[in-house]
């Protein structure tokens, strides 16, 4: 197979394991569209339903409150915005998330990651319950949900983030759930 | 005292569904719990248990039959829990009891996150199939 023929059959494979993919702002109404999608489309594994919803949530909540970038919605409010994707591989599904950081934002997001995957479970719960525990509002409260999505995920947190110019970078989530 | 009565709702947030009823000391919170604001839902159920602690003084049932809730809604079970568990320590009856969905095969998730509620609080809480 020549390069052309390889970078084609890698798009096609990519277009074909994709089941959900949205790019804009996450306001509560496309939320709910989406959420209906993955209700639906996953309806025949109900044990993947439940963790790739429980997954979306946070972390699209997560997008809409602290994403870099805000866009204005049909009804002129701004919210967070990135992108969202969803795919089937063949023993799991690949839940990713994209989203625009300030440059002083990078090494925090880096070092949260970092330390949920040092943690097994056990310091996992541990660590949700301290987060839990802190006054709404204080410094790394919204922590909590990622560190949810690292205990409903089946693998580690996958995470990159990419330089976009001298003032911002772009922060990548991949989270995985096994089909069994 | 009034009670508490919203339907919930599986629209564009997912309310859930309270009933909280100051004549049996019965309150309920079920359905899926995913709110935009999370906090100004939750503030009046707060507000209606410190008064119904303070002017009722009866025993309370609160029975959770929640399906999915969101960390943020997971904070304001937590403060509920805390509110029930002041009520016990100065002599209040209460029970607090948890229904989980019998037809699932996968509630690992579930029962590790009441356990985690249990040990955050200290406060014991009944687990019951619905």
């Amino acid at each position: 197979m020549d390069k052309a023929e390889n970078a084609y059959q890698m798009y096609s494979d990519y277009i074909d394991s994709t089941i959900i993919s949205y790019n804009g702002p996450f306001d509560a109404q496309v939320l709910s569209v989406i959420a209906e999608n993955i209700e639906y489309s996953l309806s025949n594994n109900p044990r993947v339903s439940k963790k790739i919803f429980k997954i979306f949530i946070e972390l699209a909540q997560n997008i809409s409150y602290y994403s870099a970038e805000k866009q204005k919605n049909e009804e002129g409010n701004f919210f967070g915005s990135g992108i969202l994707m969803l795919r089937e591989m063949v023993d799991h599904y690949s839940f990713s998330t994209g989203n625009i950081v300030e440059k002083h934002q990078v090494l925090p997001v880096i070092q949260k990651c970092e330390t949920i995957n040092m943690l097994d479970r056990e310091k996992l719960r541990q660590y949700k319950r301290k987060l839990r525990n802190m006054p709404s509002g204080t410094p790394g409260g919204g922590n909590i949900g990622l560190v949810q999505v690292a205990l409903t995920a089946d693998y580690p947190l996958e995470y990159e983030v990419v330089t976009v110019d001298e003032s911002t970078s772009f922060y990548i989530l991949n989270v995985r759930v096994n089909k069994s | 005292m009034e009670n508490i009565l919203i339907k919930g709702d599986h629209g564009t947030n997912f309310i859930p569904t309270v009933d909280f009823n100051a004549e049996t000391g019965i309150c309920e919170l079920g359905g899926e719990s995913y709110l935009e604001d999370t906090i100004e839902f939750y503030t009046p159920l707060f507000k209606w248990l410190q008064e119904y602690i303070v002017n009722v003084k009866k025993p309370i049932t609160f029975n959770f039959k929640l399906r999915y809730f969101n960390t943020s809604s997971s904070k304001c079970i937590i403060d509920i829990l805390h509110i029930l568990r002041k009520y016990q320590e100065e002599g209040g009856e209460i029970k607090v009891n948890w229904y989980y969905d019998s037809e699932e095969e996968d509630i690992d998730d579930e029962l590790e996150e009441i356990e985690d509620f249990m040990v955050e609080t200290n406060l014991k809480i009944n687990l019951l199939p619905n």
